[in-house]
């Protein structure tokens, strides 16, 4: 649910400094940037092989956190915390 | 990206076959009025995605554990409070997120790190202060097994304060959006964003450094 009458009101933005550039980054990969403000991070882009090395890594990063693996709830828990569950209701059906 | 829209979490394959939304308010119902096969209909169908939810906090077994515990006394006990003016899924979700968190600050973290540390430094000119930049992206697989970077990051994730992490875990991991964040952990949608970033810039300037490069 972007804000999109909130994104369009934003300034456009020059960017000129890599700090500008670094700044710009997580707006700029959800789409939210405006487009003149777009035009002008991609142009930093273009001379600045500095931020593109950075903005690889950036999203390299998100990709691995993307890719971390979790178990599943091992079946014996779930056993086990539905007896639990079960008891406690048993003993104490009102307490709600 | 596309806008997500609702709190749909990923289903596992090990989760039932899904109910109509018509078929859960019933089930919802029921458990209301203190029918306990009904909630244990409710547990059988959504245990696995608490379960995950929580460990992807918790970080732990045993305390993904507790937090299950927890969170299905509540639904048992709370029942009454879910209006179902949202999906029952976004109640859970919530209700998770938040006994996940309460868990997690209690938990104590190995060390606190400085995120400053990590940060991108600049001139005054506002060039990056240490350059080239190095894009590491390119020696992945012939320097370090992807296997080796997950850990990196899930170990750096594991640094963040609990808030930060909830922030990493519902946008990297849940695939939440910003005022979805934002509403379930009652912070701004601004303040999502800019802990978002900080974040990955620590979890960045972490691999970075485990590649043998300045973070900053
Ligand atoms: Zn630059």
């Amino acid at each position: 649910m972007v804000n999109r009458a909130q994104v369009r009101r934003a300034k456009p933005k020059k960017v000129d400094t890599c700090k500008q550039a670094t700044t710009l980054i997580l707006t700029y990969l959800m789409g939210e940037l405006d487009s003149k403000t777009t035009r002008s991070f991609e142009e930093h882009l273009m001379i600045c092989p500095d931020c593109v090395a950075f903005l690889n890594t950036y999203k390299k990063t998100i990709q691995f956190t993307k890719s971390l693996q979790y178990d599943e709830i091992p079946n014996e828990m779930k056993k086990r915390v539905k007896e639990f569950l079960r008891n406690k209701i048993k003993l104490d059906p009102d307490n709600r | 990206m596309i806008p997500k829209r609702h709190i749909r979490p990923k289903k596992t394959s090990s989760e039932k076959s899904q109910l109509s939304s018509n078929e859960e308010r019933l089930l919802i119902e029921r458990v209301k009025a203190g029918d306990q096969k009904a909630f244990e209909a409710i547990f059988s169908l959504y245990v696995s995605r608490v379960y995950r939810q929580a460990l992807k906090l918790v970080g732990n077994e045993a305390d993904a554990n507790d937090v299950v515990q927890e969170v299905f006394l509540l639904v048992y006990r709370k029942a009454n409070s879910f209006l179902g003016k949202s999906e029952f899924s976004t109640w859970l979700y919530r209700l998770t997120a938040n006994a996940a968190l309460t868990k997690l600050r209690q938990i104590k973290r190995e060390k606190v790190v400085s995120l400053d540390e990590y940060m991108p430094k600049f001139r005054k000119d506002g060039h990056h202060l240490v350059r080239p930049v190095a894009d590491w992206t390119q020696d992945i697989e012939n320097l370090v097994s992807i296997m080796e970077s997950r850990q990196i990051i899930q170990q750096a994730i594991d640094q963040l304060s609990p808030i930060d992490k909830a922030v990493v875990v519902m946008s990297d991991l849940e695939e939440l959006s910003n005022p979805e964040i934002s509403k379930t952990l009652g912070i701004s949608v601004q303040a999502v964003k800019a802990r978002l970033h900080r974040a990955r810039l620590f979890l960045r300037g972490r691999l970075t450094s485990h590649f043998g490069y300045s973070p900053t």
